[in-house]
């Protein structure tokens, strides 16, 4: 049995494989990605030897920067997974161009986000075994990593048929991983929500902004490959698509905007101890002054606003600081959701109190994160080159 | 089978630390700070010398509160947190994944890693120390030299703790979050 | 040392653990790593395997010698419990009394007998056996005392408080027969110990289950813990029963539960005491049937206070407490009399006017009638044990004390301070050419290190006997190894007061090492000292000379050596398990002895009285058998004392001192015309200074988790605290910008010490404070080696004159950060 048969992908060599067009911007890819996938397999080293040690977690920041970066990733996935279900699953015609390049990349992003918190969590084999045998069905966890794992087998099937050009069950499973894929987002957004012991993420904010949020980062994420896939020369069909997206992520950012005004709003007025005070912290960090709000919406906004949607080049760089202010904005989630002392009376003698926890990555784990980035890149540099991601062949049926 | 609890008469707390110091014995538990099952709040000294707030000085002991409807176990995905027969919270390590979202859930701090299993540990009332073998003390309790820590059966009306609970006034911590926690303190 | 002291320690946690499978990748390499790093010996969890026994025995972490149960395992130590039986300790064990098992299993730990190699100081042993450190000692002893012609006062020696100090200190004092004692009373608390002993009758026993108002002076019962007194006041403050008014310098953890805390300026309480004495006389307050019926020269007292114009606006100036503060304690205080007491206090080690001091409070507290009476001051009874008689030599040519003339009143345990200087400064009538050390630290406990490290340089010998490298034996010639409290028995000891009782240490585990318990010490010291030493005696000793001359016709030097007691290791014989048994045995029978073996405590009628009341309480003895009030008629018992000072020397004191009349003395006059010491408590303004504007008075004291210098190894105890800090106002530190944990240089004129600051409001602008016991120098003590700093090292030399007792609390201190 061939295996092309089963799922057509593109004949390499080892050459052709690794040949590429010496372009300014390729090279520092190239050298960027690698440089990014060493660190992450040093930091990984490190981890193995020293276990958690290796991080800044503690016992009161269990949850560090590998989980803001498992976020970070799940949301892009399932950000993509959404976008690409308008034009692919509703039909929208604008948006039909982006299916596989969207799906492809939203497998990739799941499965580096997977690959992120194999490092966070302590047992990630016995986590499978009793995920199956004693399941805690109260824990938003076990339904997320749950629906997730469901989530990945759904898209990877959606592909495969989308390869085979088998739009009936690409439908189908694009469907399912949809659902599912909201599902899931949903349950992670309740990870959080869930907690009532932390009022700044308790209550049914989190699953709502999740998928919004969701769409936003898929939107910036759509931006980028096109931007990386034409290098800025844009066939018509694309830039129709792109203006299209454009208006979309104009509206979702707008309603994103209002919707973190009134969670902050209510937050601090809400006069609810630890959830107040961590909101006014956050409100006057840096972090979500400059990384959530400017980089991640006010920028990109305002371009849309100012080009009319016009302006797709501009919308790729800004897609460039709108990722930088999504990833801060997945920091601060989980950086905020921990920020009150649960007992701030639980101190060895002779120690200072702080007001908030602190909280600072160390080297490794920003190693394995930001690897994690190189390793998605080159995830999807042999994606593109084993299969044909481009519209054309979706056109053809 | 028993509901165990555990009242404190705080105001008798010296901040001595024989608590503390006793459960590490007990349990073996691994030292270092951040590993903590039990401990003592010592609130920051109010006013200027030398008008200091006496009042505000007093001694918080704390520990699990042994949630009758904990937020740690509900989360747990594996069931690793589970009640046992005596109403007590406890993890069982085998399947704990190290996931430390139970760590997140619970509103008292009262959850750490032990590195040996590297698994999630907490108070567990000497379940598998003393309460399994007839015993129905604490570590904690038994050495406390002001005998903050009244200990017993919460199901049983005529236990010391039913009594005191009954006659006299106290509170539990963050009970607006609906934890039901079976720590008291008494007034 | 260096090389002999293997520093690896246990991994005995990790045998106790339920095994989990290593699943995932985070863990395999982790557990090595991190027992390297957190000293993790002595915490295994219990199997309640076959194997499991359970062994009464007593804390020796501290004085208070708590009653504690250990569960035993496979010859391990697993846990300590309380022991509920013991009144004295009514059912508890306090941190440190947990972490006995971890300096059981201390890997920094002695383990066999060292001779130094090095030069004195530097930490350079070598392993040897006990006949070679024996002979080594012997050598030594046999040159020095023959130089000296058997002038055996030429040996100084000193001792810590424990269950088998007596031993070592009768073998070093009766059967070497050196007069060069000193012990812990004149750093620790001589001055209240005589202040109370003289003027009431005894140091007797605040009764804090019952009083209803207590005045707690620098005595800090929440954090230096002695029982049963800390248990028995803070179940019943804070509102609940008894009114607690705290006299510190300092917001310590007593002053948590205070109903009144007063800071006072460091040193001035005789002033405070005097005012409310003036308070009481000057408003009739006082308890007029008492005063008359039970004190001595109350009118002149009376007159004597009047007449000064110890008024509370006098003493508000120098204490700078209020005015109208004062006389509301002093009206409170008599108003809930004869239930209200002026607590003693046990380290009382503070100032010049020390004595004073306490002779004035045991005065106050009897003018409310709150002497030997439920709620006040008891004396309570003591439960008799047999004797044990150990035959001692005397020796004509051993001088006395060589400081005794340095303080009004030298006793038998000496003066530390003034001992130490009069043989660095050359003063001595004669030279101390040997120095013994029995579990103490005096390189950390005695004020003004550098002259401690002078006077053992100058010795010929030095002998330490400890559990621990600690900075004295790094100093040492010879180092004797003492067994663990757990893996010994110790004499038995009776604990009097209005519930007696008498409890056993027996020997939980075996020894772990070549370690000895100090009775067997002594025994072969004595073995091999005695016939050496007798020969220089016959030498120079002419009244043994003539001894055996008379003795010519039965047996003749034989004789006499065997009966006058030169058989040194005679009264070490036995073993203490025999000598225990004899002393119980002889007086309360063969049960009597079961139950102490059994139960660890023993009382006439236990089994009929004790009973549980409650989930955490017991009742010793009935209401109507408890020792309340046993004086009849007159005041003149001989009260119990549980103060670690010799009952000889508190008779001898007593006789002296004391007016005929047995009655509350509040004039002592034969002390005044023999010693030159005011009979009655007078404010002497030259003996206080005030801390000059912009300097700070240093101030010391304990710590709830550490024992002096004996603790700050103990890997427990250092995992709730790590290091000592200086305490200093927050706005004086902000003034002079120094933050939380910024390293400070505390400086005074004998010397200077680098400290992290914790600024804080719980003590005063001109004071400065930190927790005693750290600092240590000695390199092999792994954990405790450069941690804080140690308060001895600028604590100036200084000592009150009439008994010679420490005044730590005279060190004027300036501080700069670096
Ligand atoms: N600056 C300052 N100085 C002080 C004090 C203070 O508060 N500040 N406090 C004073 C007071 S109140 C006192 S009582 C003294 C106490 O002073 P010390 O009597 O010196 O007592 P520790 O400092 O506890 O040192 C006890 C020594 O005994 C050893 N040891 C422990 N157990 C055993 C044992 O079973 N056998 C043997 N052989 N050795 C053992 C320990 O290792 C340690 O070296 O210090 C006084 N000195
Ligand atoms: N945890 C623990 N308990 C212990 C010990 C231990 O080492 N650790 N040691 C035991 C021994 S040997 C002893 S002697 C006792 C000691 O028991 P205490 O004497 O109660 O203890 P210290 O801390 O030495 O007490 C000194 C207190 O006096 C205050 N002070 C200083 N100067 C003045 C002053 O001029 N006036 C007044 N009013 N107060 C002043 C200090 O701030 C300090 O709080 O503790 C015993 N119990
Ligand atoms: S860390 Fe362990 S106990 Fe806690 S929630 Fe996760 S699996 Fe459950
Ligand atoms: S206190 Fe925390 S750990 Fe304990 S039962 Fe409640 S939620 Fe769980
Ligand atoms: S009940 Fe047991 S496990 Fe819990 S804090 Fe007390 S001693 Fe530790
Ligand atoms: S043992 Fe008792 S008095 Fe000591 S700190 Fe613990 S609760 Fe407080
Ligand atoms: S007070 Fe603590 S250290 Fe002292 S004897 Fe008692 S238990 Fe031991
Ligand atoms: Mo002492």
């Amino acid at each position: 049995m061939n295996l092309n048969n089963i799922l057509p992908y593109k004949k390499q060599t080892l050459k052709s494989f690794f040949s590429f067009e010496f372009t300014t911007a390729n090279v520092v890819m190239f050298l960027v990605s690698i440089a990014l996938v060493t660190a992450m397999f040093y930091g990984i080293g490190v981890y193995l030897a020293e276990g958690h040690h290796a991080y800044g977690v503690t016992r009161d920041h269990a949850w560090g920067l590998l989980i803001a970066m498992y976020v970070f990733f799940v949301v892009s996935s399932t950000g993509l997974c959404i976008m690409s279900s308008i034009g692919h699953v509703f039909n929208i015609e604008a948006f039909k161009i982006i299916g596989k390049r969207a799906i492809v990349g939203a497998i990739i992003m799941i499965l580096v986000g997977f690959s992120v918190i194999a490092f966070e969590i302590g047992h990630p084999v016995r986590m499978v075994i009793y995920n199956i045998l004693t399941p805690g069905l109260t824990s938003a966890i076990w339904w997320m990593g749950t629906l997730y794992g469901m989530y990945l087998f759904f898209i990877i099937l959606e592909f495969f048929f989308l390869n085979n050009n088998n739009h009936k069950y690409s439908t189908i499973f694009g469907l399912a991983g949809l659902v599912v894929g909201l599902a899931a987002h949903s349950n992670l957004g309740a990870v959080f929500g869930f907690l009532v012991a932390r009022p700044f993420a308790n209550g049914p904010f989190f699953p709502l902004y999740f998928i919004l949020s969701a769409m936003v980062t898929g939107s910036y994420l759509l931006f980028l490959m096109y931007g990386w896939r034409y290098k800025m020369k844009f066939p018509p069909e694309v830039e129709t698509f792109l203006y299209t997206l454009a208006k979309v992520l104009g509206l979702l950012l707008a309603v994103l905007i209002f919707f973190e005004i009134w969670r902050m709003l209510t937050a601090i007025y809400g006069n609810m101890p630890e959830r107040a005070d961590v909101a006014m912290h956050t409100l006057t960090s840096a972090n979500f002054l400059v990384g959530e709000v400017l980089l991640g919406m006010l920028i990109p906004f305002a371009i849309i606003i100012y080009s009319k949607g016009k302006a797709a080049k501009a919308l790729v760089y800004a897609s460039i600081t709108g990722m930088v202010g999504i990833f801060w904005m997945r920091y601060d989630l989980v950086h905020d959701t921990q920020l009150a002392h649960m007992m701030p009376l639980k101190i060895k003698e002779y120690a200072v109190t702080t007001p908030f926890v602190e909280y600072t990555p160390t080297l490794v784990e920003w190693m394995i994160s930001l690897g994690a980035l190189g390793l998605a890149v080159m995830m999807y540099y042999a994606a593109d080159k084993f299969f044909d991601l481009d519209h054309k062949s979706e056109e053809s049926h | 089978m028993a509901r165990y609890g555990m009242a404190l008469d705080y105001k008798s707390c010296i901040n001595c630390k024989a608590c503390e110091s006793a459960c590490k014995e007990e349990n073996g538990i691994l030292l270092g700070a951040d590993k903590h099952r039990i401990w003592v709040g010592v609130p920051e000294m109010e006013g200027i010398f030398p008008n200091l707030s006496i009042g505000s000085s007093s001694y918080a002991p704390s520990q699990c509160q042994q949630c009758d409807n904990a937020p740690c176990q509900e989360v747990c995905p594996t069931n690793a947190t589970y009640y046992d027969d005596n109403g007590v919270v406890r993890v069982n390590p085998e399947q704990c994944i190290l996931c430390t979202y139970c760590m997140q859930a619970c509103p008292y701090d009262a959850r750490y890693i032990d590195d040996r299993t590297m698994t999630v540990d907490k108070c567990n009332f000497c379940s598998d120390t003393r309460l399994i073998n007839g015993e129905t003390t604490t570590a904690c309790q038994a050495t406390c030299p002001t005998k903050v820590r009244i200990f017993g059966d919460l199901d049983d009306p005529n236990s010391e703790i039913s009594q005191v609970l009954r006659d006299r006034e106290h509170y539990s911590l963050k009970t607006h979050l609906g934890t039901k926690p079976k720590l008291y303190y008494l007034t | 040392m260096k090389t002999e002291i293997s520093r690896r320690r246990f991994l005995q946690g990790s045998a106790a653990l339920t095994v989990v499978a290593v699943s995932g990748a985070a863990t395999a390499l982790i557990e090595k790593e991190e027992h390297d790093k957190v000293a993790s010996f002595g915490l295994r969890k219990t199997q309640w395997s076959d194997k499991l026994t359970e062994v009464p025995t007593l804390c020796e972490m501290c004085v208070n010698k708590c009653a504690a149960i250990a569960r035993v395992e496979d010859g391990v130590i697993t846990k300590l419990n309380p022991n509920p039986l013991f009144p004295k300790s009514r059912n508890m064990l306090c941190a440190r009394g947990n972490a006995g098992i971890q300096a059981l299993e201390d890997p920094d730990r002695l383990k066999y007998p060292l001779i130094r190699v090095g030069k004195r100081g530097e930490g350079k042993f070598k392993r040897v056996t006990w006949d070679e450190a024996y002979e080594h000692i012997k050598n030594k002893m046999v040159k020095i005392l023959d130089e000296e012609k058997d002038n055996r006062s030429t040996i100084g020696y000193c001792a810590g408080e424990g269950m088998a100090e007596h031993t070592y200190v009768s073998f070093m004092q009766d059967k070497i027969g050196s007069s060069n004692f000193v012990n812990h009373a004149t750093i620790c608390l001589t001055t209240t110990i005589a202040g109370y002993t003289l003027t009431l009758g005894g140091y007797g026993q605040a009764d804090l289950e019952n009083a209803e108002y207590v005045i707690m002076a620098g005595a800090n019962r929440a954090e230096a813990i002695v029982t049963p007194d800390t248990m028995d006041m803070f179940k019943r403050t804070k509102g609940r029963g008894a009114k607690l008014v705290v006299i510190d310098p300092r917001f310590t953890n007593t002053a948590s539960h205070a109903d009144k805390w007063l800071p006072i300026e460091v040193g001035t309480d005789l002033a405070f005491v005097l005012a409310l004495t003036h308070v009481a006389i000057s408003e009739g307050l006082y308890n007029k049937k008492f005063t008359q019926e039970n004190m001595s020269d109350f009118e002149a007292y009376k007159k004597h206070i009047l007449d000064k114009n110890y008024t509370p606006e006098w003493a508000e100036k120098i204490t700078g407490i209020k005015a109208n503060e004062i006389r509301e304690v002093a009206r409170d205080f008599m108003a809930h009399a004869p239930r209200s007491i002026y607590y003693q206090g046990r380290r009382t080690a503070w100032s010049f006017q020390d004595f004073q001091v306490r002779r004035a409070q045991a005065i106050f507290t009897a003018m409310g009638g709150g002497v030997d009476k439920k709620g006040g001051i008891l004396f309570g009874k003591k439960l008799e044990l047999g004797k044990h008689e150990i035959p001692s030599p005397s020796y004509f040519n051993a001088e006395p004390r060589i400081e005794k003339d340095k303080a009004a009143v030298v006793g038998t345990s000496g003066s530390w301070i003034a001992w130490r200087n009069t043989i660095i400064d050359g003063t001595a009538p004669y030279p101390v050419r040997a120095f013994f050390a029995y579990k103490q630290n005096p390189m950390l406990s005695v004020p003004n290190t550098s002259k401690t490290r002078q006077m053992l340089e100058k010795m010929d010998l030095v002998v330490v006997i400890d559990t621990m490298p600690s900075d004295t034996v790094m100093m040492a010639d010879v180092v004797l190894p003492e067994s663990h409290y757990l893996e010994r028995e110790d004499p038995v000891k009776t604990f009097g007061g209005s519930e007696p009782s008498i409890a056993l240490r027996k020997k939980v585990v075996d020894a772990k090492y070549d370690t000895k318990p100090v009775i067997e010490m002594m025994r072969e010291l004595g073995e091999k000292l005695a016939k050496p030493l007798f020969e220089i005696s016959k030498k120079y000793d002419e009244e043994l000379q003539e001894l055996i001359e008379d003795a010519q016709d039965e047996g003749g030097e034989e004789k006499v050596y065997k009966q006058e007691g030169y058989d040194l290791a005679e009264g070490y014989k036995h073993s203490q398990e025999t000598i225990n048994h004899h002393m119980v045995t002889s007086v309360y029978g063969e049960e009597a002895w079961k139950t102490l073996r059994e139960k660890g405590i023993f009382y006439p009628d236990m089994d009929k009285y004790f009973k549980k009341k409650s989930v955490n309480t017991y009742q010793y003895y009935p209401e109507h058998k408890k020792s309340y009030s046993v004086i009849k008629g007159e005041l003149d018992v001989e009260p119990y004392h549980d103060t670690c000072v010799d009952t000889k020397e508190i008779g001898v004191l007593k006789k002296e001192f004391r007016t005929a009349t047995s009655k509350i003395a509040c004039a002592l006059y034969n002390l005044e015309k023999k010693k030159g010491v005011d009979a009655m408590p007078t404010w002497r303004e030259e003996l206080y200074t005030p801390t000059p504007q912009g300097r700070f008075r240093f101030i010391t004291g304990r710590h709830g988790q550490f024992t002096q210098s004996g603790t700050s190894n103990n890997a427990l105890l250092l995992d709730l605290m790590d290091e000592n800090y200086l305490w200093i106002n927050k706005r004086v530190a902000q003034e002079k910008g120094i933050n939380f944990g910024d390293n400070i240089e505390v400086k005074s004129s004998i010397g200077a010490i680098q400290i992290k600051a914790y600024p804080t409001e719980k003590i005063g602008p001109n004071v400065v404070f930190f927790i005693h016991g750290f600092g240590a120098e000695s390199s092999e003590l792994t954990l405790a080696h450069h941690k804080g700093a140690n308060d001895n090292m600028i604590i100036e030399d200084h000592y009150e004159k009439s008994f010679g007792s420490a005044a730590m609390h005279e060190t004027i201190v300036d501080i700069r950060r670096v």
